[in-house]
């Protein structure tokens, strides 16, 4: 997988590519979580994610709780029916700010 | 009549027959069935010494074939071989062939002998042919003419590799008629063959035969419905399969999931199908116990109508998707069927879904 992180305005976007699964959701948490620290709005586009597993699930629940405790905005662009379907199907559709 | 012992057999370096321990009583019909090169036929000829094994003892009647004392040709005439290829003589009749080996190695007056081959004849249906030659035949017709050949020697087991497969199409069915009557008259047989049909009605046991050795064996019934290992699964309903075996921890998790997808994309999966595998196979992956080797497999018949992903790992008996966390739930969603089972050590968990239902 592969990050790429832009600046749109005060929005940090950060565009995804391949899969998040259980080898490459750690290197996800390592470059998301931080970002919390400075960052008010963070977007991820999902436009080039093929896949994501419950490692990648894990990832994006922790994001979210960072940005609520932070104050901070976590937004979804540009996500796949495969993974929309993954989303709905353990709940995460409810919790994750999709677009 | 014959036990086999502990057979090995190995050609140079290569191990063909890992150990083969396996009885065949008076009057049972045994098929053994399996992949090419899985050592079928090296098993047959080590039977009958053809091609004696390299370990291991084979007792036919109660005498020890490996035991360099036993007289061989006499046990020989008693286990009648018929193969792929006719082995016919070419120059003599049809009836010059069957009476050929009554009169050189059983001693049997001429008369005699020809008697009983115009009986065999009849009853392999081929009467009219006595006189003609091996290339006025068919490939079916020679093969009757082999398989009465056999008989004439009175033999009391009759070892059949590949029969029918050297035969058009439209000739399958004379032979295998001719090996059905042999079987309901008592003959005590063993078959290799690939004619799935004909072993499940002709069979009273089949062997298959994977690994090195006898993998599963059962009768027609249980091994043709419902067989109970993966391979021969895979073999009966010749289903398209991945295995992926983790033996650690560290396993190579890239590699499982790259050969996964390659998998999928070889054997054109849609792409939801695709997804549901091989999100299955990772969180089975990251749930099932690993310090004993455990075995994911990702399998499904060629018109793609119910998907099947077994996980196959050891240690007490424990459903590892018993609980809420995210990885059971992912598992378990969009599914038709979860099934946990355990014996003799091994869980094996069986999940299935259809083609139409979401991921
Ligand atoms: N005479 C031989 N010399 C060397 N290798 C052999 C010989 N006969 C068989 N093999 C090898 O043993 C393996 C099993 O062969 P075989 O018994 O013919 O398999 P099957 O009948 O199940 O297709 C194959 O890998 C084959 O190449
Ligand atoms: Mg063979």
């Amino acid at each position: 997988m592969n990050i790429n992180k832009t600046q749109n305005g005060d929005k940090t976007v950060f565009t995804l590519s391949g899969r998040l699964d259980t080898t490459t959701a750690p290197k996800l948490q390592e470059t998301l979580i931080p970002e919390f620290d400075t960052a008010k709005q963070i977007e991820l586009n999902f436009s080039e994610l093929a896949y994501v597993s419950s490692a990648g699930l894990r990832v994006l629940l922790m994001g979210e709780k960072a940005a609520k405790a932070k104050g901070a905005s976590l937004t979804l662009v540009n996500v796949s029916d495969e993974i929309m379907e993954v989303f709905e199907m353990t709940g995460f559709a409810e919790i994750l700010n999709v677009e | 009549m014959i036990t086999v012992k502990n057979m090995r057999k190995s050609f140079g370096e290569h191990d063909v027959i890992k150990g083969i321990t396996t009885t065949i009583e008076k009057g049972e019909i045994i098929t053994i069935i399996g992949p090419s090169g899985t050592g079928k036929s090296t098993f047959l000829r080590a039977l009958n010494m053809l091609d004696p094994p390299t370990d291991g003892v084979v007792e036919f009647e109660g005498k020890n074939l490996t035991d360099k004392k036993t007289d061989i040709n006499e046990i020989r005439k008693k286990m009648g071989m018929v193969f792929q290829s006719f082995n016919l003589f070419a120059h003599m009749s049809v009836l010059d062939n069957l009476c050929v080996g009554q009169t050189k190695l059983l001693g049997i007056p001429r008369a005699e002998a020809e008697e009983t081959a115009r009986e065999l004849l009849a009853t392999v249906g081929l009467s009219e042919k006595a006189d003609a030659y091996p290339d006025q035949l068919s490939g079916g017709q020679k093969q009757r003419v082999a398989i009465a050949r056999c008989l004439s020697m009175k033999p009391d087991i009759m070892l059949f590799d590949e029969p029918t497969s050297a035969l058009d199409p439209t000739m399958v069915g004379e032979v295998t008629a001719v090996i059905k009557r042999l079987a309901q008259s008592g003959m005590t047989m063993a078959i290799v063959t690939h004619e799935m049909e004909f072993a499940r009605n002709v069979s009273t046991r089949i062997l298959y035969m994977d690994e090195g050795g006898i993998y599963e064996e059962g009768p027609p019934d249980v091994i043709f419905v419902n067989p109970k290992r993966e391979k021969t699964r895979a073999f009966i309903h010749r289903i398209k399969s991945y295995r992926y075996t983790i033996t650690s921890e560290g396993f190579d998790f890239i590699e499982m999931m790259n050969n996964l997808i390659l998998f999928c994309e070889t054997n054109a999966l849609s792409k939801a199908g695709a997804y549901k595998a091989q999100l299955i196979v990772e969180e089975l992956a990251n749930l099932m116990p690993k310090s004993e080797p455990a075995d994911l497999t990702f399998s499904f018949p060629e018109n793609q109508s119910l998907f099947t992903v077994t996980a196959e790992y050891g240690g007490e008996a424990r459903d590892i998707l018993a609980n809420d966390e995210m990885e059971a739930i992912m598992v378990k969603s969009g599914t038709e069927s979860v099934t946990h089972e355990y014996e003799s050590g091994r869980n094996r968990l069986t999940v299935t879904w259809k083609p139409n239902q979401k991921i």
